[in-house]
């Protein structure tokens, strides 16, 4: 037996399961990623039958989709017609209704169970004080140390346990032909596709905790198809007959696809509608916001409170980079995770503030020291007693705090956090591969990184002032934090980047390089300025230390503006008429709050326009807004980089958004209420078990009933010439697969053409939009022949 | 249709009723016991209905201290239960588990007793498995609850064993005349009732259900930890004439001693949060039982109502541990000569402070056990903080002494006020003569110290198994079942 061929066997079997992101940097990415290559289709039937998962919204979901008038009866009564489903629609929700899940009892329960504890042992990042012996040689290696200790396994000898992960798997799989492997490791992969999904992450981004405690998949499968073959337990799966029902599968499709199309065919009424045009003659500031879709509903509420023109960029700004933090020193991924970062970002001292900065480190050190402190007095005998003892009241004082008045705590936290960005600057290097390399950015980057801005947003006059807001999530006792932070910044904030943007381009050099090298001028006057959407609480921070005194004016107008749109933003949010701010300020800080946002929820649409296309209409927060101008564009590079980068990401997020609601349980987090956080980096439900690897119910429903987000597959819709869009998906296969395997929807408003809408099918056909209702009859033949192609041929 | 969703609807506004108005029940509950304790530290008065109902300061401390923490955890579960299916059943049994420990407190019939200590398990068990749709949260209710009535069956033994040799019912009759009872009978109640305390507290070797018990909702597991663990401190407090005349003291020592011990261990070796508080749970249950093994049932009171306090605050903020982390080696620093004595120095003054304000450990007799915990934690305290360089000079001299006064004064005045309140209770607070099981345990805790001290531990993996295998959950609550889709 060949090395080789197990690994290959590993790999290909790996497609089964997805990354599973530590939640400290939780990117929103596709469970089934592994399958994009394959169709949507395909995709799911594959995730039921290896992961049982439920693979469409369940059929009261549908109900309440269809009562909400989500669900257009007209489109759907004419879908299953077209499919052969005959009946009202009532008839077959009821049909839908009747089959339901079924608890079994887990099979392989003793041997999930023995990896659970030994990998979240091994896996755990600081959380326990004494660390499972041995680590250091890797999982494999420390498990057999350890195993003749643990009397479930019923091992008296090391030695009876092979040397290294490949001799134990050929001694487990001896009896078993080589064209079983795939199947076999996919088996068990799929039986624990959290843990395996972190083997997975761990291994693919190399982390500190990876390089110094190694684990790999096939380590994984030696310790567990070992302990299998020890314990005598048969290891193919049991062949059991497949039920996937293709007649439910097909009907349950023909659902979907009639709320996708309602809610299509929704968006373009709405776009279609005129907009009030304005006069955009004198802009009293411009900004630009995160394409995520929080971003719509503050953008609207800014824009209605003055001259305001917004823009919507990718949130990280264009700058490849790793952020280094200023309060515990790690150096964070601060882009989207598809871009190698080429940057890193530090903080420097602003000129004249170097003794701020030296004290902001003491401090930061001494409130590190207290953190060491308590943990040192909890966990030593016999602190333990005596520190429970001197401390418990004051323990009595901040839990009767932090019920009574977590909105009071949370303005005091406001005011005495130390922002550094008062006295820091954000200093941009290179990352060194060697140590020979310099640090230092030539200008031409520099400036490349600004324009490319100008470029994408289709950018035409400057403001007096310019803002770049990125955005983070601020909220409490949530260990899905960063999962409400910028999924273009590798779910960090993305205050620096934007910090760091607007500190660029107010570099004179690469002012005049830009005037000069590429005709774009920008006025002296103008100035730009780094801030952060609180999404939250919908507060807008600027970061204006080094705002010069002219502007002092301008800005003092911007903050007042902001402050009313941040009441009339809660207050739409939030869907309450008083002391909006004060409420979005009490979701923020209150540790009861398994609700604080709504993330990015609902999300459904991407457009890729200019503002006009939108502007004055309300989305709902349903849409990622990129800004585009194909006039500015001849070349079509700047749309296609939109479609590499944004578009793709966008597809992830929901995605994993569609699949987390599907089934909360499978490729969710569950319930948040019974979580227990495991190795700082995850959750575990109850008492141990599988790591969770989604977002948990409580940011895609309601209650345990209601729908909130609705699953539904991206429609992205791009203003540009027909032809343009053709050249860059034959340029871009994975795009154009992205498409054919129907992973998102496309639809083209092309103002070549009236602004005609066209929509996107299968090897690059197009079909006139329905909606607006000028398709002839060879449209609509090829509109039932495509769904009736695609719905399980 | 129409019919089934306006029945919906009632029933979804009556639940909604029962949401708010618990919390604020429980709001009103705490606010009047609060201020019936107050009255009776200022007026004292008698307060007994019949033979039945017994009200002094141990029942409106307990209360006040039981509502205190159900209002705080019903408010939290306000919010953070929103949306889930059983949010009202959760409120109404967070009531009736209220209800239970102050009828556990209030009532002078054994009866009634046993069956508010039954009650209490009932409702925790319950909360255990709340989310009835999830197959493994009933395994644990299940499995729990065999443990909560072996606990009720062991009490029912005990305590009818003790009415039916004195013939009476009475809770005070029947501690007032354990004196005329054969020494067998005693020691065989007692033997019962610490069964029962301990099955409750999760001691060694009956602490498996507390490490199976986190499929409960976090409020529900905050109020178990502060709530209900603790209820063999009430029980034992209650009966403490019966285990000095039983002579049984010093087996609640060695049980708690050794638990406290082994439970730290093993906390430090814990992965998942919610398992990691449990075992400090466990270690702090250790303790409270061995305060009780030393004859202070006071300082046994005085530390279950602190704990909870810390407890309910950690589970309740347990979802904040989430933190990317680097790897790293914990630092071994060297203690110079001169800290060495700031440390000696800082131990002793705050063993003398505080055997000053609490009187314990003043004679020589089982309190210098607790004193001696008290220096040697003050001396670690000074250990961590004049051995770290971000601090100045002025500031590790002025730090640890503010450290320290702060927190032994507190407990100082919750545990005189605590005293002062369970004054009717007979012989809370004896502290007994020193003895050989004492001195033993008092050096296998130093040995304990120094081990962790050391670190050696690290270096023995068959331990490292051992604890992690010792606490493990129940089997059947871990990835027991999988659900299928159709
Ligand atoms: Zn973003």
């Amino acid at each position: 037996m060949s090395q080789q061929h197990v690994l290959t066997s590993i790999e290909e079997a790996s497609k089964v399961i997805g990354k599973t992101w530590p939640l400290y940097s939780f990117v929103t990415s596709n469970p089934l990623a592994g399958y994009e290559q394959s169709s949507f289709k395909e995709a799911i039937q594959s995730a039921k039958e290896h992961l049982g998962a439920q693979i469409f919204p369940e059929a009261s979901v549908y109900r309440q989709a269809l009562n909400q008038g989500e669900i257009q009866r007209e489109a759907l009564s004419k879908l299953l017609k077209e499919n052969g489903f005959d009946q009202a629609p009532e008839y077959y929700l009821d049909v839908m209704e009747s089959a339901k899940s079924t608890e079994e009892v887990n099979v392989q329960h003793d041997l999930d169970r023995m990896m659970a504890k030994w990998l979240a042992a091994f896996m755990d990042e600081g959380l326990a004080e004494w660390e499972m012996p041995g680590k250091k040689e890797g999982f494999y290696q420390a498990w057999r140390k350890l195993a003749k200790y643990d009397k479930e396994l019923g091992i008296t000898y090391e030695n009876v346990i092979p040397k290294n992960s490949s001799e134990a798997l050929r001694e487990a799989l001896k009896d078993h032909p080589h064209d079983e492997y795939t199947n076999i490791f996919t088996y068990h992969l799929a039986s624990m596709p959290g843990w395996t999904g972190y083997i997975n992450y761990r291994s693919e981004s190399n982390s500190l905790w990876q390089q110094k405690y190694p684990i790999s998949l096939q380590d994984y499968l030696g310790v567990r198809l070992w302990i299998a073959h020890h314990w005598k337990m048969e290891i193919v799966p049991t062949k059991e007959e497949s039920k996937v029902d293709l007649d439910s599968m097909k009907l349950q499709y023909v659902w979907l696809k009639a709320w996708e199309k309602s809610w299509q065919n929704e968006l373009l009424n709405l776009l279609e509608k005129e907009s009030i045009q304005e006069n955009n003659a004198s802009l009293d500031a411009q900004l630009v916001f995160c394409i995520d879709t929080r971003s719509e509903l503050i953008r609207r509420h800014i824009e209605s409170k003055g001259s305001y023109e917004t823009f919507g960029y990718a949130g990280f700004f264009g700058i490849a980079m790793d952020y280094k933090s200023i309060e515990d020193g790690q150096i964070r991924k601060s882009c989207p995770p598809i871009v190698a970062s080429a940057y890193q970002v530090s903080e420097v001292p602003q000129a004249k503030k170097e003794q701020s900065f030296q004290r902001f480190e003491r401090r930061n050190k001494q409130l590190k020291f207290g953190k060491y402190f308590l943990k040192r007095m909890k966990n030593m005998l016999p602190s333990a007693f005596g520190f429970v003892e001197g401390s418990g009241f004051f323990y009595g004082l901040i839990l009767m705090a932090r019920t009574i008045s977590p909105r009071y705590l949370y303005r005091i936290k406001q005011k005495y956090a130390t922002s550094h960005e008062t006295f820091c600057e954000p200093e941009l290097q290179h990352i060194a591969k060697h140590k020979s390399e310099t640090l230092d950015i030539p200008l031409i980057e520099k400036v490349a990184i600004v324009k490319s801005a100008f470029d994408l947003l289709g950018w035409s006059q400057f403001a007096r002032l310019v803002l770049f807001v990125g955005h983070g999530s601020h909220t409490a006792n949530n260990p899905f934090g960063s999962s409400l932070d910028c999924g273009a910044c590798a779910a960090s904030p993305g205050r620096h980047n934007a910090r760091m943007l607007a500190s660029l381009a107010n570099e004179p050099e690469v002012r005049k390089s830009l005037q000069e090298d590429h005709d774009i001028v920008i006025p002296e006057s103008t100035i730009f300025i780094g801030g952060e959407h609180n999404t939250t609480t919908d507060d807008i921070v600027l970061f204006d230390s080094e705002v010069p005194y002219s502007h002092r004016e301008d800005l003092r107008k911007l903050k007042a503006d902001l402050k009313l749109a941040q009441g009339t933003a809660t207050q739409d949010r939030l869907q309450v008429k008083n002391n909006s701010i004060e409420k979005a300020e009490e979701k923020a800080n209150y540790w009861g709050e398994t609700r604080p946002e709504w993330g990015l929820a609902k999300n459904a649409g991407f457009i890729v326009g200019p503002r006009a296309l939108t502007k004055n209409k309300n989305l709902e927060s349903k849409c990622f807004l990129h800004s585009y101008d194909w006039k500015q564009d001849s070349t079509g590079k700047a749309l296609e980089g939109i479609m590499q980068g944004p578009m793709v990401v966008t597809q992830w997020i929901n995605n994993h958004y569609y699949f987390s609601t599907v089934d909360n349980s499978t490729f969710g987090g569950g319930s948040k209420i019974t979580h227990n956080i495991t190795g700082k980096f995850g959750v575990v439900q109850g008492n141990g078990g599988d790591l969770k690897m989604g977002l948990p119910l409580e940011s895609i429903k309601k209650s345990d009933d209601e729908m909130y987000h609705a699953p539904l597959r991206l429609s992205v819709l791009i203003q540009a010439p027909l032809a343009r869009i053709e050249e860059i998906l034959s340029r871009n296969e994975n795009l154009q697969k992205l498409l054919d395997n129907e992973w998102i929807y496309l639809m083209v408003m092309d103002p070549l053409n009236e602004n005609e809408i066209k929509r996107y099918s299968r090897g690059l056909e197009w079909i006139q939009s329905t909606a607006q209702k000028k398709v002839g009859a060879v449209g609509a033949k090829k509109v039932k022949e495509v769904i009736l192609e695609e719905v399980f041929a | 249709m129409k019919q089934k969703n306006s029945l919906q609807n009632s029933d979804s506004y009556r639940a909604s009723g029962v949401i708010k108005a618990i919390p604020l029940l429980l709001w009103l509950i705490f606010s009047g016991n609060l201020v019936c304790l107050l009255y009776y530290l200022v007026v004292e008065p008698e307060w007994s209905f019949g033979n039945l109902v017994n009200i002094n300061g141990f029942t409106l401390l307990i209360g006040s201290i039981v509502t205190f923490f159900s209002a705080v955890i019903s408010n939290y579960a306000k919010t953070y239960l929103h949306g889930f299916k059983y949010h009202a059943r959760f409120m109404v049994l967070c009531l009736l588990f209220t209800f239970s420990v102050i009828s556990l407190v209030t009532f002078n019939h054994v009866v009634l007793l046993l069956l508010s200590w039954f009650l209490m398990g009932v409702m925790m068990s319950k909360l255990i498995g709340i989310n009835t749709g999830w197959a493994e949260a009933r395994q644990a209710s299940k499995f729990t609850q065999r443990y909560f009535l072996t606990g009720s069956f062991f009490l029912s033994i005990g305590v009818l064993f003790l009415a039916f040799q004195s013939n009476t019912f009475l809770l005070s009759e029947l501690i007032s005349g354990l004196g005329e009872l054969p020494k067998l009978t005693l020691i065989l109640a007692s033997l019962s009732i610490i069964v029962a305390a301990i099955v409750q507290s999760a001691i060694f070797p009956f602490h498996r259900w507390l490490l199976s018990a986190m499929t409960a909702p976090t409020p529900a597991s905050a109020l178990m930890h502060a709530g209900f663990v603790n209820g063999s401190g009430i029980l034992l407090a209650l009966f403490a004439p019966l285990l000095f005349a039983s002579n049984t003291l010093d087996l609640l020592l060695i049980i708690g001693g050794l638990t406290a011990i082994i439970a730290q261990f093993t906390k430090l070796l814990q992965v998942n949060v919610k398992q990691k508080l449990a075992c400090s749970t466990i270690a702090q249950m250790g303790f409270m039982i061995m305060q009780c093994g030393l004859g202070f049932f006071n300082a046994a009171v005085a530390h279950l109502i602190l704990h909870g306090f810390y407890k309910a605050y950690l589970f309740l903020s347990s979802g904040e541990e989430i933190a990317s982390s680097k790897p790293q080696k914990p630092l071994h620093i060297k203690i110079k000569p001169l800290q060495a004595v700031v440390v000696l120095v800082f131990g002793i003054v705050g063993a003398i402070v505080f055997a000053q304000l609490t009187g314990k450990g003043m004679a020589w007799d089982s309190g210098i056990f607790l004193t001696l915990i008290v220096a040697i934690t003050v001396g670690q305290a000074t250990y961590n903080i004049v051995k770290q360089k971000s601090l100045s000079t002025v500031q590790k001299i002025v730090i640890p002494p503010l450290l320290f006064m702060s927190g032994i004064g507190l407990y100082a005045f919750m545990y005189n006020g605590v005293t002062l309140l369970m004054k009717d209770l007979p012989m809370v607070a004896v502290p007994l003569p020193i003895t050989t099981v004492q001195i033993v345990f008092g050096v296998v805790f130093l040995i304990g110290f120094f081990i962790m001290k050391l670190g050696v531990y690290q270096k023995v993996p068959w331990l490292y198994v051992k604890f992690m295998n010792l606490s493990q959950p129940y089997q059947k609550t871990v990835l027991m079942y999988k659900s299928k889709s159709l």
